[in-house]
């Protein structure tokens, strides 16, 4: 019996030896699996913007770009984000939402805008996307949703415009995981936290649309897209209540109105 | 890590093919169940159980092969969800992961090249003795009256 015992654990012991020795080698670098991964999602990334963009009036009034490009620079710099590998849009749609697609496009809303009470908030959201990004949470819905063969045929550019309609409007009009959505928020509280923006005013954010607005649902596809708002606004509150951080504005109170106006006119 | 000796009597001719389809049996299990591992367990496990009441160089021998296929079952199904939990699940592919599916990928072939080793030798009456599985199947495995022979 002692024999058995010894072997056993002499195979185990072998099995990790080698994991271990195996292990020692980079195979990432030397399949270039973060690079084929980047390549790929660069490619549908290319695909879907150009596609969105073709049917989506794009904003680029100074109005707009320049403070909300502020409160964008402000999350990345604090958090060791590169601002420019960030590709920035923002949409002329009275809908409330905001998304990220792939290759790193993040998009809001001007309904949005329109929306939020203060800089806070739609730092909040803005940090909730850059989260989905950075976690790779892109990526992974549209693998999960559409399926892999699908993904790589596009990339291949064998698919068809109704598939790329189909796959776009996941990422644009359906929701993450929970586990997901809630590993964003908090990552997005921490992006503000480091920013020295205050996380509440976020958690007020979807603790409001989650309840009052309901019957707004037509125009609010961010909180229809983003279930479960009231326990996440509790879930941030929880998170953040025993951390200490600043509380600073990163627009003065002449760019906020601005930009707020601005967006009216449109 | 594997050696052969003389069982306690001489196996007859339909009794080395029966043990040695128990080899084939885990080995064709194997590739068709490389995507779901379980799949080799269970095929060896019926054919273990359809000969249990075999002779005992069939018993011992069909033992062996459903002990052998233990240790790939569990290192094969953690390498079957880890996958799943790439391709559907928030892991990314790692340097682990490569690793591990290289280790799996060194035991499979052992474990592969092995199997056949044995049902070739096993085929022709030779005893064939796994290190570590051919010690259990020794404790699990006992003659029973009067099954020494067809």
């Amino acid at each position: 019996m002692d024999k058995i015992v010894f072997r056993l654990l002499a195979l185990v012991g072998f099995f990790f030896a080698s994991l271990w020795a195996v292990n020692q080698v980079n195979w990432m670098e030397m399949f270039g699996v973060k690079e084929n991964i980047s390549s790929t999602e660069q490619k549908i990334g290319e695909l879907f913007w150009e596609f969105y963009s073709k049917n989506n009036e794009e904003v680029f009034e100074d109005d707009i770009v320049l403070p909300m490009d502020s409160l964008l620079s402000k999350i990345c710099t604090s958090n060791g984000i590169n601002r420019e590998e960030i590709n920035f849009h923002i949409i002329n749609k009275n809908e409330v939402n905001a998304f990220a697609l792939p290759n790193r496009h993040l998009v809001i809303y001007t309904g949005l805008i329109a929306q939020v009470k203060n800089e806070a908030e739609l730092s909040g959201v803005i940090g909730h996307e850059i989260a989905h990004i950075e976690m790779d949470h892109v990526m992974k819905k549209l693998v999960k949703e559409i399926g892999l063969a699908v993904v790589i045929t596009m990339t291949s550019g064998n698919g068809n415009s109704q598939v790329l309609i189909e796959s776009l409007k996941t990422l644009t009009s359906s929701a993450y995981d929970r586990s997901l959505e809630e590993d964003a928020d908090l990552k997005s509280a921490d992006y503000l936290m480091e920013a020295d923006i205050d996380p509440m005013p976020f958690a007020d954010f979807l603790y409001t649309l989650g309840g009052e607005n309901a019957e707004m649902e037509e125009y609010m596809s961010w909180i229809s897209t983003h279930p479960y708002s009231k326990e996440r606004a509790e879930e941030i509150i929880h998170y953040c209540q025993d951390k200490i951080y600043q509380k600073e504005s990163v627009l003065d109170s002449t760019s906020w109105k601005q930009l707020k106006k601005a967006v009216e006119e449109l | 890590m594997i050696s052969s000796s003389n069982f306690t009597y001489q196996p007859n001719e339909h009794e080395a093919e029966k043990a040695s389809s128990g080899y084939l049996m885990s080995l064709v299990a194997l590739i068709v169940g490389l995507p779901i591992p379980i799949i080799n367990l269970f095929a060896t496990f019926f054919f273990y159980v359809a000969n249990k009441n075999g002779t005992y160089f069939v018993r011992w021998h069909t033992t062996q092969a459903l002990l052998s296929q233990l240790s790939l079952v569990f290192i094969n199904s953690y390498g079957f969800w880890w996958t799943i939990s790439i391709i559907f699940g928030d892991e990314s592919v790692s340097n682990n992961y490569i690793s591990y599916l290289a280790v799996v990928l060194i035991f499979n072939i052992t474990e592969f090249i092995a199997t056949i080793y044995s049902a070739v030798q096993t085929r022709k009456g030779i005893h064939i003795h796994w290190w570590l599985y051919g010690d259990i199947t020794d404790i699990i495995c006992k003659p029973g009256n009067g099954q020494n022979s067809i």
